[in-house]
């Protein structure tokens, strides 16, 4: 009885080890050329990201500036109505 | 036995680890796919994204032109319409600038200071008279400037209307004080020929011009010409005089 309790456990613990390296070794793994190609996706990211916070700004500096000279011309306007009507009054 | 079942269970336990921890730092090709799919999705969304930003930064960089085009011709149409141009209205800026600077210089004087320097204010006053009377003062930019600079020249002359110049006579071995040198010295009139101003202006104390005392405060009217009545309380004192000199 205690001889068959040893070779179950024995042959159970081979059946375990054997299943868990073929597990491992088995399971297919991207080889090195792969593993670059996607630090460089990542990398591209990165950059690009960057650079939509940098345009960002940029659209940002412009659409002020676009905003005070509408402003601008606006008080010109203003002010032409203006002169015109202290013109008429003089 | 017990100790052959720790050692499997141990062994089994270790198997089960290794296992786990392979799998848990090492990536399988699945998963690598997954990733590249995601990185290639993100990558081309942002590649998007910028293409985009770059259209709407264009688009505002004409539009940008395009309103400093539009500023140029209406300002331009705007001194049109006062029959001027830029660069006179830049002339016109320069020369309101010079009086903004000068109010706020006599603003900033005290009020002995400004009472020295009266004649300034005086000439501020016709400088912007004369500003006022271009066409361009009309234009909104020039018109609240300078009725700024108006609104500092009324409280300087209100400030110097306010002041009662005085001075107090010193003694006659030490400061030679008549009102012939007093009016003579260069902080009252600069001109010995004014003194009848400070006589008539100080009729309460003064009885007679010859005679001042010591330690008397006397007020300094403003003006650097004699009025009518000066003119005849002078003559009437030097006939006074001849007559005594006469005789």
């Amino acid at each position: 009885m205690n001889k068959l309790n040893r070779t179950v456990t024995a042959l159970g613990v081979a059946l375990l080890f054997t299943t868990s390296i073929m597990l491992v070794g088995c399971s297919s793994k991207p080889d090195e050329a792969q593993m670059k190609q996607l630090a460089d996706l990542k990398s591209e990211v990165d950059a690009l990201q960057k650079e939509i916070t940098s345009k960002e700004g940029e659209k940002a500096a412009f659409e002020k500036e676009v905003a005070e000279k509408t402003a601008k011309l606006k008080k010109v306007a203003d002010d032409m109505a203006v002169v015109k009507q202290r013109l008429a009054n003089k | 036995m017990k100790f052959h079942w720790s050692v499997t269970l141990m062994l089994a336990a270790l198997l089960v680890f290794s296992f786990g921890l392979a799998t848990a730092q090492e990536m399988n090709k699945e998963q690598w796919q997954q990733e590249v799919d995601k990185y290639t999705q993100q990558r081309n969304e942002l590649s998007d994204k910028i293409k985009s930003l770059n259209s709407s930064i264009e688009s505002m960089k004409s539009q940008s032109g395009k309103l400093d085009g539009d500023y140029t011709k209406a300002m331009d149409e705007l001194y049109g319409l006062v029959g001027s141009d830029a660069t006179k209205a830049g002339e016109f800026r320069k020369q309101v600038e010079y009086s903004e600077n000068a109010a706020n210089d006599l603003m900033r004087l005290s009020d002995a200071d400004l009472i020295a320097r009266e004649t300034e204010v005086n000439d501020l006053e016709n400088k912007v008279r004369g500003l006022w009377s271009d066409k361009l003062s009309l234009v909104p930019e020039f018109w609240d400037r300078l009725t700024a600079v108006n609104e500092k020249i009324a409280s300087l002359k209100t400030t110097l209307a306010n002041q009662i110049k005085t001075y107090t006579v010193g003694t006659w071995q030490r400061d030679r004080d008549c009102l012939w040198n007093i009016s003579k010295k260069k902080d009252i009139y600069d001109n010995a020929w004014l003194w009848p101003k400070i006589w008539q202006g100080n009729r309460d104390q003064i009885k007679d011009p010859d005679v001042i005392k010591t330690g008397w405060k006397l007020k300094i009217p403003k003006g650097n010409e004699l009025s009518a009545e000066e003119k005849t309380a002078a003559k009437k004192y030097y006939s006074k005089k001849a007559v005594v000199v006469g005789q």
